[in-house]
């Protein structure tokens, strides 16, 4: 078992890519198989990421270094920099992988049924397979370069994933949309990366923190790297393609944008966190991580409420969500330097952030599971055409209210948990932020109230009386979501020790990152 | 390791909620129990009224999702003449946006390190 542990971090990455390939082959022999397969391979890899998490969250730091004698090796003797590929897998790459794994299963198995009598599904698998690889990559890898190829990988197969049905000419819009967007805010990324090495010579992101001297050149990769990673996240005002490319995704492909857009924040927290850290201004730049968050929370949730299109809608509101977690972040980034305020309340916020960004995941992606279901059930995404749903599928509207309430921040539910330290903690250090927050939780509960009016109550109309339930695989994900819902609403304390704590200790403790990988240099 | 949120002034424990939310449900249950007892299912008792005239088919009868807080958005226009205007659906136009903010940033960045 310790050396399973010992090579989980590529096990991941290597088995979700191995089966990845396998599965066009196996495809063609059965597809049984193959489904048996690719659920069998991320039950696998869930496993792996668990025993990994519990170890990272018992031992600190994990370090795994390609092709070295031992994988804590991570400077070769004679060497004073690291130079071979390192995987580092703190509390927050442990957390997002969790985040990862979980939603990947759902979405395959919803996948499952949901897709059933469309053509191409091996492409499907493999694409879907890509981006879960692409996505442990991007949150385990160690340096930059390697950031840019996972997310590289995540961005092509998430592109072509939008784009799968290509019966619906907007979906082909949408994932074209995707790829343009992803492509500059990677070969963005890619120029920054290029100014960092082309100073320090350095890659790796332990590395390159420990020999930061924040030049002009600095200060304009992180710029960059900021920009791009808030448009990959789809932080306001640079959001707009993300309504138009998640409604057009096939139902559960949604769900895994949503982690994708969340690597990109670990992404954007790894950069001015770790890379930066105690050289970076922080005051200035938590408070434009705020800005953009306030933005993000106000113009998602007014777009939202004015959405007729119900898978648009959710998308919008995913960019008010979104919204929360920078704020709390950013927080916690401008009082990084001030031990004082961070022990009152600076760590509390980003608790809730990174609460926020887990239980973001369950609810938003069962909101979208559950859109997937009324369009795989009514074949329209119109509220305009919507009415009295709830006769005849009660269990998908309770769903849906599920999803809809913890989104809201309605207690028990866990949005209500990551939502209350999020407003606490932030009150302490301007109360106006609170105020936005409640005022936004409250749009956003008249938000999905317009949907379920709209879509569920009512009179049943005589063309969706024949409408059923959809098929048990398709409820069995949207029920995984709907259980992590209530238990992180009913045991916010749990999450908060074992899996949140740890994360947000990992974003404050800038040394701990870069001694797992400078600690050989005497 | 606790089941509930406690930290500063911060206290949330949802199985106490959960117990007040089951006592209100119960003394709801309580209430409901007490009412009329006469309702039949499919008869007139069930049916509209509509002031005698013909009620509608269901298709007809029913407020649709885009008409839904149309006082909120009719007091609001000005905002929304404002917000929506940038969400062209042109990705040319989101890309400009990028180059905008990165520039924006880059400004506000490097004027606070002048001004120290």
């Amino acid at each position: 078992m310790s050396t399973l542990i010992a090579h989980s971090s590529i096990l991941i990455i290597a088995v979700t890519l191995a089966t990845a390939f396998l599965t066009p082959l196996v495809g063609i022999a059965s597809k049984r198989a193959r489904n048996t397969l690719i659920v069998l391979a991320l039950a696998f890899v869930a496993f792996l990421v668990v025993a990994l998490a519990r170890d990272v969250m018992l031992n600190q730091i994990h370090v795994y270094t390609l092709g070295a004698a031992a994988p804590d090796l991570t400077i070769p003797g004679g060497a004073i920099v690291p130079v071979r590929i390192i995987l580092e897998v703190d509390g927050l790459s442990a957390f997002m992988g969790i985040v990862i794994a979980i939603v990947s299963l759902v979405a395959v198995i919803y996948s499952m049924s949901a897709l059933k009598t469309e053509t191409g599904q091996n492409g499907f698998y493999t694409l879907l397979l890509l981006m879960a690889a692409g996505m442990f990559g991007m949150v385990f890898t160690g340096d930059l370069f390697n950031l840019f190829v996972f997310l590289e990988i995540t961005s092509i197969s998430g592109a072509a994933l939008i784009a799968f049905r290509t019966k619906f000419a907007d979906s082909q819009e949408g994932g074209f949309k995707y790829i343009v967007v992803s492509a500059v805010a990677s070969l963005m990324i890619l120029f920054a990366i290029g100014l960092l090495y082309s100073q320090y010579n350095l890659l790796n992101i332990g590395a390159l923190a420990a020999t930061m001297e924040y030049t002009m050149l600095d200060r304009i990769a992180l710029v960059i790297l900021m920009s791009a990673f808030v448009m990959k996240l789809g932080g306001v005002p640079l959001h707009m393609w993300l309504s138009d490319t998640y409604s057009v995704a096939p139902a559960s492909i949604p769900a895994l944008l949503i982690v994708a857009s969340q690597a990109s924040l670990y992404a954007l927290l790894r950069t001015s966190f770790t890379l930066y850290g105690v050289t970076l201004d922080q005051s200035v730049a938590g408070w434009i991580i705020i800005i953009v968050g306030l933005l993000s929370m106000f113009v998602g949730v007014t777009m939202a409420i004015r959405q007729t299109d119900i898978t648009r809608l959710i998308a919008y509101n995913c960019v008010c969500e979104s919204g929360f977690m920078l704020v709390g972040l950013g927080v916690g980034l401008a009082v990084l330097a001030d031990p004082g305020a961070l022990d009152a309340f600076g760590t509390m916020a980003m608790n809730g952030a990174v609460f926020h960004m887990i239980n973001h995941a369950l609810f938003e992606g069962l909101l979208f599971l559950v859109a997937g279901a009324i369009f795989y059930r009514i074949g329209t995404r119109d509220l305009n055409q919507m009415c009295g749903l709830g006769h005849t599928m009660k269990l998908t509207s309770v769903l849906f209210l599920l999803g809809a309430l913890a989104s809201a921040g309605i207690p028990p539910f866990n949005g209500f948990a990551s939502k209350i330290l999020i407003y606490e903690s932030v009150y302490q250090f301007n109360p106006i932020l609170t105020i936005i927050g409640i005022l936004v939780s409250i749009l956003t509960l008249a938000v999905f109230m317009k949907v379920f009016f709209s879509a569920f109550t009512g009179a049943s109309l005589p063309r969706y009386r024949d409408v059923r339930e959809v098929p048990r695989p398709m409820v069995a994900a949207m029920i995984v979501l709907a259980a992590g819902i209530i238990f992180f609403g009913l045991f916010p304390g749990l999450v908060l020790d074992w899996i949140v704590q740890p994360a947000t200790d990992a974003l404050v403790n800038q040394g701990v990152y870069i001694d797992a990988i400078m600690g050989a240099v005497p | 390791m606790s089941l509930l949120i406690e930290a500063g002034y911060e206290f949330w424990n949802p199985i106490i909620w959960l117990i007040a939310f089951a006592v209100l449900m119960a003394l709801v249950f309580l209430f409901r129990k007490r009412g009329q007892a006469k309702y039949k299912k499919d008869t007139d008792q069930t049916r509209i009224f509509l002031c005698g005239e013909e009620v509608p088919e269901a298709e007809q009868r029913y407020v649709r999702g885009g008409n839904v807080y149309w006082g909120f958005f009719e007091t609001l226009k000005e905002y929304y003449n404002g917000v929506v205007r940038p969400h062209t659906g042109v990705v040319n136009d989101y890309v400009i946006w990028f180059v905008a903010v990165t520039a924006i940033s880059a400004i506000v960045l490097f004027i606070v390190e002048l001004a120290r």
